[in-house]
């Protein structure tokens, strides 16, 4: 670890009716990989904001390769060499790889853009970076890792002294993140400043240096990762221990009766004759590798995009489902693993969304009964614990948990018998996520029948009663849980790949 | 200032809507000052005659533009359903009731028709009504021969329609207006309908996942417009008398004038029916203003373009300073 290159210190930012960073210090040096944790809401994705002009602190240094500075705007932060990789990929699509990487600043011959040139220029920093990219690819053809690494090139290409990961791994396969930690990992070589923002708590120890936690806005405290363990993290954040252990068996009961059957579904190249039962009472986990499939089987099944062929049955009895509407009034819910988007809807209070699905019931004649609206709605606030002054309050002023739980409690209104959870814990932070799990399980044992798309290998086994598991489109297995294990079910994950 | 926006009766009325009516207020007084004898009853029951047909079309449009669409198609709309049901009555005998009803219909029918192809073929909807205004004005053409079509005048015997606007100098039309306004924020505010419009306007798929029949309420949102532009056609022809084929453009950008001065985003998802309101009032003040102070049509022309273009960037940088 060399010297310091980026320090922040008495932070200090409040937005109307919320505290967002009270007095935080922060600091990352030459050649370290410094993890900036806390749970959802703690400030960190703020903190960063802050660093980068996204927003105007209140009050507060930060001083950077030894001046004061303020940056105004990303691009200001950016000239200066401070860079943020985004979670969410802000890529165009229909471009090349290396016209991605120099958009806004691309050669050129004359007035006309030189491709060739660029395309030179891309290859040299992949180069240098040991990635295997094509410069003249276009961006949509890339997975999500690959277009990772662009993201990363582009803020090397900027001559990045400082850079931000932002949960860089939640979309990544694990090849994928091995691929990342070891560019990371050259990036520490050559001295610049990394700041690392995950809730993996297996990739902190693996990959950082230093462990600075946030809590409710504040600084808790900073750790040297060697010396610490996963626990004492998790306590800093949270205050409390958690449990991980896998479940040892299936808790539903012999007898219980198959209440969803789906039989040869087709849906494109990305859902190919797909065969699965769920029960009553039952956790169905649906385990495999990022464009396995699951997701799209998951919108097939609950009408949100159209099917080729294939008969669902629910409680014996065959139902068509052509639209959610349909699937709805069959009884399914479903849960997306993109919240923002297909979730919630922001503009709209807590109460307004708990009843989006089940508006009908909240009427009185013609009109929406708001007491009733906002009684229901409250209780779920109660009992899902979600964090909000009031049920009035907009979606948009939530944390990503207490948008997930709310999303939760639309369809628990709408008492919905099959739920499917897709990705239920991604982008929230492990408390939250533990609430998550418990629910999940006192839904089971109310004898609702789940459906949990997971890419995480802890919570497929912690979860399911059983496991599907799905590659290319096509279902490669199924185990139960008391033969599960993260081999048995990597190895059908990627039974057709290599 | 920020105290001021926080006081909770500021905050019921909603600060824009004072400023608005501060706006309409000021308006009032700068025109009875330059305008020769413009204070006074006879120029406010004008202005109001303008007002009445063009907050129609405003109120319907206000829903279309809740869900993220645009309807260019009203003006002409209105027109049509003036020209056709105006050309029954005259040259084809139908009773006066039923010309009014069918007025309405006309209108009724373009919204259905635009309201389809948008919800359930996905045609964008600036092209579809951009389509049916030409649409709407060619079957006024081609019904009325491409002749004017004059409505009976107050004195004869089917001259009791121009009741609905007044009836001595008592405005019956405010009275009309402002009571299907109240019934427009009803069901904009307090209704599933209303409800499901402005969360699909602000995020469509989030909506159509929760189980909604997305298609049948973005429908819903254009056969309201449209039936509001049925109904705006007999307030016009109360006003005015006579109807032309091939015009009514004019109007479109009026309205929605209006209604984006008002406070109803572009991008969907947010209305506000009162400022809808005064919207409007602001706009037919402005055309009798402009006339009063011996300006041609023409400038009120350039007035509400540039009107539409800075409400707009005001509610664009509005949203931006939000996030």
């Amino acid at each position: 670890m060399g010297e310091v290159i980026l320090t922040m210190k008495e932070i200090d930012k409040s937005f109307p009716g919320v505290h967002a960073l009270d007095h935080v210090s922060f600091e990352v040096r030459k050649g370290e990989v410094h993890a900036l944790m806390g749970e959802n809401g703690a400030g960190k994705s703020t903190l960063m904001k802050v660093l980068t002009g996204i927003y105007k602190k209140d009050s507060g240094t930060i001083v950077y390769e030894g001046k004061e500075v303020e940056f105004h705007n990303t691009r200001e932060a950016q000239d200066a060499g401070v860079v943020i990789v985004h979670q969410e990929l802000n890529m165009l699509g229909h471009l090349t790889v290396a016209q991605n990487i120099f958009i806004g600043r691309e050669f050129k011959k004359g007035i006309a853009i030189d491709d060739k040139k660029m395309n030179e220029e891309a290859a040299k920093l992949f180069d240098m970076l040991h990635i295997d990219i094509d410069p003249s690819e276009t961006m949509s053809n890339l997975t999500v890792g690959k277009q990772q690494m662009c993201e990363i090139a582009k803020a090397i290409s900027h001559k990045a002294k400082v850079i931000v990961f932002d949960e860089p791994s939640a979309a990544l396969t694990e090849a994928e993140i091995d691929e990342l930690f070891k560019i990371i990992r050259d990036l520490r070589k050559q001295q610049l400043g990394i700041v690392y923002i995950s809730h993996r708590m297996d990739e902190i120890k693996v990959i950082t240096d230093r462990v600075t936690v946030m809590r409710d806005g504040t600084y808790v405290g900073t750790l040297i990762t060697e010396e610490c363990t996963k626990d004492d993290i998790i306590n800093m954040m949270v205050g409390r221990v958690i449990y991980e252990d896998p479940k040892q068996h299936s808790m539903v009961p012999e007898n219980a009766p198959v209440v969803l059957k789906v039989e040869h579904l087709n849906a494109g190249r990305m859902v190919q004759d797909v065969s699965f039962e769920l029960r009553k009472g039952e956790i169905l986990g649906f385990s495999g590798l990022m464009g396995a499939g699951r997701t799209e089987t998951a919108r097939a099944i609950f009408g949100a995009d159209p099917k080729e062929s294939g008969d669902i049955y629910i409680n014996g009895t065959k139902v068509t489902i052509n639209s959610p509407e349909d699937a709805v009034k069959c009884g399914i819910g479903y849960l997306s693993e993109d919240r923002k988007r297909y979730g919630i809807v922001v503009q709209k209070t807590i109460a307004e969304n708990s009843t989006m699905a089940t508006l009908e019931k909240y009427m009185k004649g013609l009109f929406i009964n708001k007491r009733a609206e906002r009684g229901i709605a409250q209780e779920y606030v109660d009992s899902l614990a979600t964090k909000t002054p009031s049920v009035d309050q907009l979606v948009v002023n939530l944390s990503g948990g207490n948008q997930q739980k709310v999303v939760i409690a639309k369809w628990l209104v709408r008492n919905c018998d099959i739920l499917i959870f897709d990705e239920p814990t991604r982008g929230i932070d492990v408390g939250a996520k533990n609430e998550i799990y418990k629910l999940m399980n006192k839904l089971a044992e109310e004898g609702k029948s789940i459906i949990m798309i997971s890419s995480e290998m802890t919570e497929i086994l912690r979860m399911s009663d059983r496991i599907i598991v799905m590659c290319e489109g096509k279902k490669t297995g199924e185990v139960d849980i008391e033969e599960a294990s993260q081999e048995t079910i990597m190895n059908m994950a990627t039974r057709e790949i290599s | 200032m920020e105290k001021l926006k926080q006081n909770p009766i500021v905050v019921k009325l909603g600060f824009n809507r004072i400023v608005l009516c501060g706006v309409l207020l000021l308006m009032y007084l700068l025109f009875s000052v330059l305008g020769e004898n413009f204070a006074g009853i006879p120029r406010i029951l004008s202005a109001l005659n303008y007002a009445y047909f063009l907050g129609f079309l405003s109120l319907g449009v206000t829903f279309v533009i809740a869900t993220g669409g645009i309807d260019f198609s009203i003006g002409p709309v209105m027109f049509c359903s003036a020209l056709v049901s105006g050309y029954c009555l005259t040259s084809y005998g139908v009773p006066m009731a039923l010309s009014l009803v069918i007025s309405i219909l006309v209108g009724a029918l373009f919204g259905t028709f635009n309201g389809y192809l948008v919800s359930h073929w996905s045609v964008p909807p600036f092209i579809v009504s951009m389509a049916s205004m030409n649409i709407a004005k060619g079957v006024a053409s081609v019904f009325t021969k491409t002749q004017s079509v004059s409505w009976p005048q107050g004195t004869s015997e089917q001259g009791w329609f121009r009741s609905l606007i007044k009836v001595g100098n008592f405005p019956v039309g405010l009275v009309i207006f402002l009571a299907f306004a109240v019934i427009c924020s009803v069901i904009l505010n307090k209704t599933r309908a209303g409800r499901y419009i402005l969360s699909l306007g602000s995020n469509r798929e989030a909506v159509r996942l929760s189980g909604v029949n997305v298609k049948k309420w973005e429908m819903l949102a254009y056969i309201i417009c449209g039936t509001m532009a049925g109904i705006a056609a007999i307030f016009f022809v109360a006003a005015y008398t006579t109807v032309q084929p091939g015009y009514g453009d004019q109007y479109n950008n009026e309205a929605i004038a209006g209604c984006v001065m008002g406070g109803t985003s572009m991008a969907g998802g947010l209305a506000s029916i009162g400022g809808t309101v005064i919207g409007v009032f602001i706009i037919a003040l402005l055309q009798e203003g402009i006339l009063a102070l011996h300006f041609t049509k023409d400038y009120q022309l350039i007035i509400t373009g540039i009107i539409v273009i800075v409400a707009v960037y005001a509610d664009v940088v509005a949203r931006r300073r939000k996030n």
